[in-house]
């Protein structure tokens, strides 16, 4: 095992990701400044924080050969399993979602590291299961990393977002390994008998009395948040309000934004979870659209390294990584800006790098140190 | 290091393509979206965030005074402490908050009902204008609201405002009117004509208040707040919209020709439980005095009157909201007979030397109209029988002359037509010609109706304030002019914005020597021992008057004695008056309803107002600022077109109601 950068790991250095990274992450703490101002607690000393932790843990995933973080693959995803059981005995209780531990001062969220143990177990899996030269993956071969991937989200499910983010990844990585093109079709007609029964719930007028399908059976506020995505203006002080708030906020930035501090959506309490899942909102009220570009120019440019990493990776297992945490990168990033601008339904899930919080930071910060490391190690052949 | 050593294998290149497209077009997806939101639809979101944050609070301009002529304050505005609710910021209003105060302030069920749907309009129209739900608290509540802020949402609020207030009472009440709150209606249609009313405003209702309401309003300004989504004011946000207030201009005071000592004189001097008193400068048609009696109190109807009290208004017999100068008009009696004396003179059946016999009554066809001296007053000319008040020598003019004469007499000093008063809603009165008599009575007009009206019964009816004019009239030698009550308009700093000047609405055709004698005869009725109005004689002062007792009801075969009949039988007593009698300044008229004699009921309070009137002139005289100073009556513009004739009813109140004593009263016989 060793813990040390060798010479020749240098060049490759993957320098452009972690600009674009330190990068966002830096706007991240100056835009949460202003996110966070008085009468708020001042929060970007604590991200900085955060960030520093997160550098720290990337840095030292970096020093290790992803091979013994491969052979660590189960026991990895046992201790999340084993995290996520025990926050339903003993989790904090918030927004009545069992979502974190409290440790002292700290709130630790396993569902954020969930993630990334869901990531490497596929990888671990399509990398032992590889043989050269065979058919596309059917039902039959599939059954395993299925019940890893739903087996997770299913352990996460209180929280939607993150639960989200783990099927869509793990679809994603699916897909990316080849699937029959039979369960590519079933998967899109299901996509489209999952708009049927929305429209069914949510969008046909409830007056004549027609049965729901999923309506009653999930929770009160998230049922809420899919009526309050398809129509915000419907219900403005209730369910429909953040996403209401929230397009208020980016629309109101125009091309030039109100300017740093001075967003009166952000700065008048009109967008509560403004710190957290809202952040976006509130760049885009005070920068504006040419600054929003610029970020996602920028989370375009994490992808396009990090798919570099993956395609030089040395092995199945650092490409397979590599392209889990693209995709769970940008799923994070394609779900939070879509449901702050009104494409999306709210879910709560944080904005890699810009959202406040410790665990999405340090969750984030594990996953890029692990293309740091792929991509340092390829030197091996 | 070239692709070849990728052991991950090649089967994997085009999947990163596709993958990258996939992500490339997703984040296209994102910016396209963030552009229609930003770029295509940016201004419409910008202004939706403003209205989330920019609250416009409305500066409301402080209302004008009403003053005397001398600059005393008849009405201002003091503070009170009212509770208001911003609806916009009230939640769970009518299930929490509304319980809340009305068990703090004892509020029963149909007000908290009101205070709902007042909150619940204020929600649909203008969300963010608070809206007052309870005026005037008292201490006890104050300090019971103040110990229970926390428990309140920030949406409740209290504070003093000012209020309008009547420091004088029942005092000129009709005239000075009330306020009270505007409706959803009146708002629209204000509002529509370019006014800036808002729910919860009050407006000027009767008299001044009403008819200056534009004027005494001035106009509200308005001034930007920055609030946050709880709705509490960000103070510094704010500053930053400081250039964007608009300044409110308080309105203009009005100055009222009415002098409030002379007011105040006549309405202590007044004796009788319902009438009037009118108290004019005979030089130029402004009112100094204006009693009418019963008042109600403007306090009370601006916005604190129960509707059990309104109920109990509206029913008083006595009828209090009836300004009964010139919303009310009765028979003249015998204050009418110098208009049928001038009329015999003009007419030339009698001259004022000849002699008439009463023998304390008049036969004419089959009937025998009565004198009120039943022995009768011998022959007598015009002189005495103005002074006695002779009925027959009245009768004898009508039956040499007819009516129509006595009518042509009586509009040419302005009777049958309303004053043009403005300000207030007037009756015209009723002067019958034989025209009125032939379409109105049946039967059609005979001399018995000439005969009732010489002495003015019959159909004849007059305002007070009618009354007033004609002997202003007869005092200034002649000239009709248009009563006013306002002196002028002046700014919050007290310079004159509209100075009102005397209006002549015509000069009446009567000879000097004709007037020398009715005017000599009306003295005398004061002046002379025998005259029925010599009991009110002043000492200092010669003036000059006409005692009247008209009667409301039918007198049977034997006349009844005051106290065995009931006060609404009694005849109303009259008094007119003017002086000095050599150079008249004031002319006076009483009206005591149902209070019996002129000479008892009416001539004293005459007497004294005349007299407090020379006892402030003479306290004036040594002021610089002499309060009773006129306008030169010479300097008189000529007679506006009267299209103050019908000023529109009081939209509280509906028109006045119909005079009750317009009915016919067959004269037989009056002092």
């Amino acid at each position: 095992m060793q813990l040390r950068i060798e010479k020749r790991m240098i060049p490759h250095i993957p320098w452009g990701l972690i600009v674009a990274a330190l990068a966002i992450a830096a706007l991240g703490i100056w835009n949460l400044a202003s996110a966070s101002r008085p009468p708020h607690t001042p929060l970007w000393t604590r991200q900085s924080l955060n960030l520093a932790v997160g550098l720290a843990v990337a840095l030292g995933i970096c020093l290790v050969d992803y091979r013994v973080v491969q052979r660590a693959v189960v026991p990895i995803y046992v201790l999340n399993i084993a995290a996520l059981l025990l926050l339903r005995v003993l989790g904090h209780k918030a927004k009545g979602e069992q979502s974190w531990f409290a440790l002292g001062p700290v709130r630790v969220e396993p569902a954020e590291f969930m993630k990334v143990g869901v990531l490497l177990m596929l990888a671990k899996f399509f990398h032992d299961d590889y043989r050269a030269g065979e058919s596309p993956y059917g039902p039959l071969r599939l059954w395993k990393p299925f019940l890893i991937a739903f087996g997770a989200a299913a352990l996460v499910m209180p929280d939607l977002g993150n639960s989200l983010m783990i099927i869509l990844s793990s679809l994603t990585i699916f897909i990316f390994a080849r699937l029959r093109w039979w369960l590519i079709a079933t998967g899109f007609v299901g996509l489209m008998v999952m708009s049927l029964v929305i429209w069914n719930d949510y969008v046909r007028d409830p007056a004549d009395g027609h049965p729901t399908i999923i309506r009653q059976v999930l929770k009160r506020h998230q049922s809420q948040r899919i009526a309050g995505w398809l129509d915000p203006e419907a219900d403005l002080k209730g369910s429909g309000y953040h996403a209401a708030q929230s397009k208020i906020a980016v629309g109101s930035g125009g091309l030039r934004g109100k300017g740093w501090m001075n967003g009166t959506q952000t700065g008048l309490f009109f967008l509560p979870e403004q710190h957290t899942d809202f952040i976006f909102s509130v760049w885009a009220e005070e920068h504006g659209f040419v600054a929003c570009l610029l970020l996602l120019v920028l989370y375009g440019l994490i992808f396009l390294f990090s798919l570099g990493v993956a395609f030089q990776a040395r092995d199945r297992f650092g490409a397979f990584v590599a392209v889990g945490v693209t995709s769970m990168l940008f799923w994070q990033v394609f779900e939070n800006i879509g449901m702050v601008i009104g494409l999306l339904p709210v879910t709560g899930i944080t904005l890699p790098l810009m959202s406040y919080g410790g665990s999405s930071m340090v969750s984030c910060m594990v996953s890029l140190g692990l293309l740091a490391n792929i991509s340092m190690r390829r030197h091996v052949f | 290091m070239t692709l070849g050593h990728n052991s991950a294998g090649k089967d994997l290149r085009t999947r990163y393509l596709y993958l990258g497209i996939a992500i490339f077009l997703g984040l296209c997806a994102l910016a396209v979206r963030l552009y229609r939101l930003q770029i295509t639809r940016g201004d419409e979101y910008a202004q939706k965030s403003e209205a989330n944050y920019i609250k416009e609070v409305r500066v409301k301009a402080d209302r004008g005074m009403i003053k005397d002529r001398r600059g005393d304050v008849l009405v201002t505005s003091r503070p009170s402490f009212d509770v208001f609710i911003t609806p916009a910021f009230c939640d769970k209003c009518a299930d929490e908050v509304l319980p809340k105060l009305a068990m703090w302030l004892g509020w029963d069920e149909p007000q908290r009902t009101h205070v709902e749907q007042l909150v619940r309009q204020g929600m649909r129209r203008q969300k963010f204008e608070a809206v007052p739900v309870q005026l005037d608290l008292n201490r006890d509540e104050l300090d019971t609201l103040d110990a229970h802020r926390a428990e309140l949402p920030w949406a409740v609020d209290w504070h003093g405002v000012p209020h309008r207030a009547y420091p004088i009472g029942t005092v000129l009440s009709h005239l000075l009117g009330y306020m009270n709150e505007i409706s959803q209606d009146e708002l629209d249609e204000r509002n529509a004509a370019g006014a800036n009313y808002a729910l919860g405003d009050f407006v000027g209702r009767r008299g001044i208040e009403r008819f200056f309401e534009p004027q005494l309003r001035g106009s509200d300004g308005s001034r930007k707040e920055v609030v946050n989504a709880k709705g509490e004011m960000d103070p510094e946000l704010t500053k930053s919209f400081a250039d964007k207030t608009v300044a409110s201009t308080p309105g203009d005071n009005v100055v009222l020709s009415i002098d409030i000592r002379l007011q105040e004189a006549a309405e202590k001097a007044f004796p009788g439980v319902a009438g009037a008193v009118v108290a004019v400068d005979v030089r130029t048609g402004f009112i100094l005095a204006m009693v009418s009696r019963p008042g109600f109190d403007s306090n009370l109807l601006t916005g604190r009157v129960t509707p059990a009290q309104l109920a109990a208004m509206s029913k008083d017999p006595l009828q209090p909201m009836i300004f009964r100068p010139v919303q009310q008009h009765y028979s003249p009696g015998s204050t009418f007979k110098p208009i049928t004396a001038l009329a015999a003179m003009k007419s030339g059946v009698l001259g004022p030397q000849t002699g008439v016999l009463c023998t304390g009554g008049y036969q004419l066809g089959g009937r025998r109209w009565r004198c009120d001296k039943e022995a009768g007053h011998g022959t007598i000319d015009m002189r005495a029988a103005l002074q006695h008040s002779c009925d027959v020598y009245f009768y004898r003019a009508a039956d040499l002359m007819g009516l129509d004469p006595i009518a042509e007499e009586a509009r040419e000093f302005g009777l049958g037509q309303r004053t043009g008063i403005g300000v207030v809603a007037e009756v015209p009165g009723i002067m019958p010609t034989s025209a009125y008599h032939d379409r109105a009575t049946p039967g059609g007009y005979n001399k018995g109706f000439a005969l009732n009206s010489s002495i003015g019964q019959g159909d004849v009816n007059v305002t007070p304030l009618q009354l007033a004019m004609v002997y202003s009239t007869l005092a200034n030698g002649g000239t009709l002019y248009r009563p006013q009550l306002v002196r002028r308009l002046e700014s919050l700093d007290g310079h004159t914005v509209k100075e009102y000047q005397p209006e002549v609405v015509r000069h009446v055709d009567m000879t000097p020597e004709d007037r020398r004698i009715i005017v000599d005869a009306l003295t005398a009725v004061v002046n002379e021992p025998g005259g029925t109005g010599y009991a009110s004689r002043l000492p200092n002062i010669k003036f000059a008057g006409k005692t009247g007792t008209a009667q409301v009801v039918k007198i049977g075969k034997v006349r009844l004695k005051a106290n065995q009949v009931t006060y609404w039988q009694r005849d109303h007593a009259w008094f007119a008056s003017f002086a000095p009698a050599e150079d008249p300044e004031i002319a006076v008229i009483v009206l005591n309803e149902h209070s019996g004699f002129g000479a008892t009921g009416a001539a004293p309070t005459a007497a004294a107002v005349i007299k407090r009137y020379f006892e402030l002139k003479a306290d004036d005289s040594g002021h610089a600022a002499a309060a009773l100073e006129l306008p030169a009556a010479h300097e008189v513009v000529p007679p506006p077109p009267i299209d103050l004739l019908s000023v529109p009813m009081d939209p509280a109140t509906g028109p006045a109601p119909p005079p009750r004593q317009s009915g016919r009263s067959l004269a037989q016989g009056s002092h």
